[in-house]
């Protein structure tokens, strides 16, 4: 019993491992890369601009 | 229409800050009391043994000096008034009673004490710092201001007589003045007038800049050739405005307008009567001192009031102008880099023209006369527009 | 284990010393700007600044993301509507970028005081945009509108913090102010559209570009009145007036007077508090609970008497925190923020252990290479963040302290509700831009006491070529400077349009007084001149 819960844990600690470093990873090469301003400059604000570009505003004193 | 007795007169006093009134008083042991804002009460400066000057710096052409000091991206009028006090023409004056009511005066005003320019040992500088709201706590506040900046000095430095009874003098005093100039500038109202705007703020401008005492007679002699003058067989204007803006010292800047067709039949504007030529009442209860601080207070058009009450107060106030006079729209103007009427020329636009359906213009100027010629064009153009909102009625 | 650790990671760093920007620097090989793509101020790669203190970058970007996260996860809906509804908004996305720019070149225990300071501002952002997008009624009404009370941004807070039930806003801190920091491109577009309708181009770029937010309608919708003021100059108090008249609440003005160092005056200042107390009872319909503020009064003292623990480091050459690490960070915690966020004083806890070790263990900051003490006066250009890390970066200049950063630091009463009346008229009138901007020429002049007292051999004064106050003491601050015979320098801009005087043209005005008047070389040539001007 006690070695099944051992195991159970240590697939559980194995798994979370797994994934913690997976996450590291992907997010240190997002934060390496500069990824999310890149996206953000080149995709993300021309769209958005354009968008603000062509709002109607009730501009008035 | 026949000229004017006195204005050929009126102009060359203009044309010097120290001219032959003010050394006449001087000479006469009178203090001369320098000021630039409606801030500083006029009537306290009407106190026995003193007289005041409201400062102008007139045929400035480049303030070289005072731009080292204060840059050219700065009010050209402040600019001026300190090259004017660096070049000696200010050495007869024993104070300058100042206001931090913009940031611009405000510095100049610091130069007259930490350059010195004014050569006159009796000569010294208060900086009063003016509320800009109109409620109880402002009027404490105004109150305290003016007596620790204005009438305590007056009385320790320059020995003048502050009690209550000598304020009621001075009320009184100033009332006179005040009637005089009213009646004089009611004569715009008429269809055919009398009186030109041009002529007008010759002789609102001298009243503001020479002794009263010895003006006083002379303004009164153009108000009884006033009352017989007959006007030209048909009004020579095309349109009537009311002029509303910073300070227009210079009265050429109204015969510009008068020449491009539009007649100036209200001077709401730094240095115009309106306000400044309203009487002064003491209410029951009132003391003169607070009557005068109240009356200054509550008349102040000055654009840096930042209540809703004021604000709206301010563009009710032109209105009733137009009205008053007749207009058929109205003129703002603004002293180039001045930071409140640049704001209060859109806001006047945007309620008077949008809300209140009076024509606006706007324009800018500086305080020599080197955009003359651009102006002409914009005022040429506003009149014919005027014209057509007329014809088209 | 440790010391397996240590030796691996000064292996990693030895091996990838090559890629660390200042060693690049060092050996003529490349420098901060060699990873950035030509005007776009995007950077290829993070810099890389040895293993722990990557990693420790890493670890801060790590938590900024998590605080927009739970912003965005808060509200999710609104939060898209907000980024499509305002122009602003959009511009937040900039903020890694802008907080990567603000700590560039940052090693050791100024990166990690820097990185605290500023993830401070970040969470502290987060939240109040997180407020106001929950409760913008121009997405529908939402519970908490009514509790938020709108006041302009220069008006400090703290003597409103006695209101424990209501929510205190700064009104152009978003839409305006912070948002310059991070986008240069986006006042712009507000600044036109002021002067579309005729406002003239000379006037205080900060406030045309309120005024635009005004008139473009793109003021947040909150709250039953608003609290206005006067400080700290003239255009803020034009300004003010377009967005009274356009948000359309009933307004207070809390009109401070403006030559504050006069003792007759502060008496009113103390009625203006009150009045503008009682008109917030009466709007809210709140009573004033002075428990609740001197709960908040006892966090701000904590927080200025750190401060004045922190100046006493200033002092020395062994300061971990400088720049606009500590700019930035005085302004948004003592100018918004202001007693109400308690993270603050926490943050405030940890940065002064951080700076008295670092004192302690005599630790240079910036690798031992700053050649200059600065001292920085005037308003800064919103739009130019950053310039004090440049100014490290390039020429070894250290802005030790900056004129905003002298802010009310005067202690309140805990405990006497009169007494802390009179100290926060006193605390109030020293605000934002106001303490020696305004008031008087003996505060202007006062820089040269600063720079003394702080050891500076060097005063930068920002010269905001619309500021009609500093315009008008051109002169005498260079008399001054000259009969002193202190390192002087003005530094044009033009405080948020970046197209007056771009961020370029700042640094060339640096870079000529460096090199020709000083004769120095640049720590890093890289630095010296390339092109932003697309940059946020």
């Amino acid at each position: 019993m006690a070695k099944k819960l051992l195991r159970a844990l240590g697939k559980l600690l194995g798994f979370l491992a797994k994934t913690a470093a997976v996450l590291f990873a992907a997010t240190f090469a997002i934060y390496w890369f500069n990824l999310e301003n890149k996206l953000l400059y080149y995709v993300v604000r021309p769209f958005l601009n354009k968008h603000y570009d062509s709002q109607q505003r009730d501009r008035r004193v | 229409m026949r000229d004017l007795k006195h204005l050929i007169y009126f102009e060359n006093l203009l044309q010097e800050a120290n001219n032959t009134l003010v050394q006449q008083a001087v000479a006469d042991g009178k203090l001369a009391l320098g000021y630039t804002c409606y801030y500083i009460p006029e009537v306290l400066l009407k106190l026995e043994g003193c007289f005041p000057v409201l400062l102008r710096a007139p045929r400035s052409s480049s303030p070289d000096i005072a731009t080292y000091y204060m840059t050219n991206r700065n009010c050209p009028y402040t600019r001026c008034i300190l090259e004017r006090a660096l070049e000696g023409g200010y050495n007869f004056l024993s104070a300058l009673f100042g206001s931090e009511t913009c940031a611009a005066m405000e510095r100049a005003q610091e130069h007259f004490f930490l350059l010195n320019p004014v050569k006159n040992d009796k000569f010294f500088v208060t900086i009063l710092d003016g509320p800009i709201k109109d409620d109880k706590t402002s009027l404490d506040f105004y109150e305290d201001q003016v007596r620790l900046k204005v009438l305590e000095p007056l009385r320790d430095r320059c020995g003048i007589d502050t009690s209550e009874e000598a304020l009621h003098r001075a009320i009184e005093k100033h009332n006179a003045l005040c009637r005089v100039i009213t009646e004089i500038g009611n004569f715009r109202k008429a269809e055919n007038p009398v009186i030109t705007g041009y002529e007008f703020h010759v002789i609102q401008l001298v009243s503001e800049v020479c002794p009263q005492e010895l003006i006083l007679p002379l303004l009164e002699e153009t108000l009884e050739e006033l009352r017989t003058r007959e006007p030209d067989p048909k009004p020579w204007y095309r349109a009537r405005v009311v002029l509303c803006g910073s300070e227009v010292d210079d009265p050429e800047f109204t015969k510009l307008i008068e020449q491009c067709g539009a007649m100036v039949v209200a001077d709401r504007y730094c240095y115009g009567s309106f306000p400044g030529r309203e009487e002064i009442e003491i209410r029951p209860g009132e003391t003169a001192f607070r009557a005068i601080c109240r009356a200054y207070l509550e008349t102040n058009q000055c654009p840096r009031f930042m209540s809703t009450s004021k604000v709206n107060a301010r563009h009710r106030y032109v209105k009733k102008l137009v009205d008053d006079f007749h207009a058929d729209g109205v003129i703002y103007e603004n002293m180039k880099f001045c930071e409140f009427w640049s704001y209060e020329k859109v806001l006047g636009f945007q309620v008077l023209s949008r809300e209140m359906g009076v024509p606006v213009c706007t324009v800018e100027k500086d305080y020599t006369n080197g955009s003359f010629g651009q102006l002409r064009t914009r005022f040429q153009a506003f009149v014919e527009s005027l014209e057509i909102k007329k014809l088209s009625k | 284990m440790k010391k397996i650790l240590k030796a691996v990671v000064s292996r990693i760093d030895k091996k990838l010393e090559k890629y660390d920007p200042i060693k690049q620097a060092e050996a003529g090989t490349g420098g901060q700007r060699s990873r950035y793509y030509d005007k776009t101020g995007i950077a290829k790669h993070r810099e890389w600044r040895g293993v722990e203190d990557t990693l420790f970058d890493y670890s801060v970007w790590l938590k900024n993301l998590g605080a927009m996260g739970i912003m965005v996860a808060k509200s999710p809906v609104r939060t898209l509507k907000a980024f499509w509804e305002y122009r602003w908004m959009g511009s937040f996305l900039g903020t890694f970028a802008f907080l990567d720019r603000c700590l560039e070149g940052y090693r050791g225990p100024e990166l990690r005081a820097g990185g605290a300071n500023l993830s401070a501002i970040v969470k502290n952002v987060t939240v109040k945009l997180g407020i106001v997008i929950q409760n913008d009624r121009r997405f529908g009404e939402a519970k908490n509108s009514d509790r938020l009370v709108g006041m302009d941004e220069t008006l400090p807070p703290l003597f409103l913090t006695g209101f424990k039930d209501l929510i205190l806003f700064p009104m152009q801190t978003f839409p305006e102010f912070l948002i310059c920091d991070i986008d240069q491109q986006l006042m712009p577009y507000y600044i036109d559209v002021a002067e579309s309708f005729g406002l003239p181009a000379d006037v205080c770029a900060r406030c045309a570009a309120e005024t635009g937010v005004a008139i473009d309608d793109a003021f947040p919708i909150y709250g039953k009145a608003i609290l206005t003021t006067n400080m700290p100059c003239n255009a803020s108090e034009a300004t003010s007036m377009f967005q009274t008249r356009r948000i359309g609440l009933p307004d207070f003005v809390a009109a401070m007077p403006m030559l504050h160092n006069e003792a007759e005056v502060h008496k009113y200042t103390e009625q203006i508090l009150r009045d503008a107390i009682a008109f917030v009872e009466e709007h809210y319909g709140v009573k004033y609970d002075w428990d609740a503020f001197f709960q908040h009064a006892k966090s701000m003292n904590e927080q200025n008497r750190i401060e004045l623990e922190k100046w006493e480091i200033f002092k020395t050459d062994y300061s971990a925190l400088s720049g606009i690490a500590e700019s930035l960070y005085r302004l948004y915690s003592w100018a918004s923020a202001n007693g109400t966020d308690d993270r603050f004083l926490k943050n405030d806890r940890k940065v002064i252990e951080i700076m008295r070790r670092a004192y302690e263990e005599r630790h240079r900051p910036f690798g031992g290479k700053t050649r200059h003490r600065a001292f920085l006066w005037a308003p800064s250009a919103v739009y130019y963040t950053d310039f004090p890390t440049w100014l490290q970066n390039c020429w070894g200049v250290c802005i030790v302290l900056n004129m905003d950063s002298t802010m009310g630091y005067n202690m309140i009463s805990e405990d006497d509700p009169e007494q802390a009346i009179r100290d926060l008229a006193l605390f109030e009138e020293k605000g934002v831009m106001r303490h020696h901007a305004v008031g008087g020429w003996d505060n202007i002049n006062a820089v040269w006491d600063w720079a003394k007292r702080f050891n500076c051999d060097m005063v930068i004064f920002n010269d905001n070529v619309a500021c009609k106050g500093m315009n008008g003491v051109h002169g005498m601050m260079e008399e001054q400077a000259r009969a002193l015979g202190i390192h002087f320098l003005f530094v044009e801009h033009d405080l948020e349009d970046c197209r007056t005087i771009p961020r370029r043209a700042m640094r060339e005005q640096v870079n000529k007084y460096m090199s020709i008047v000083l004769g120095e070389e640049p720590l890093d040539a890289t630095l010296v001149d390339f092109d932003d001007s697309e940059a946020w």
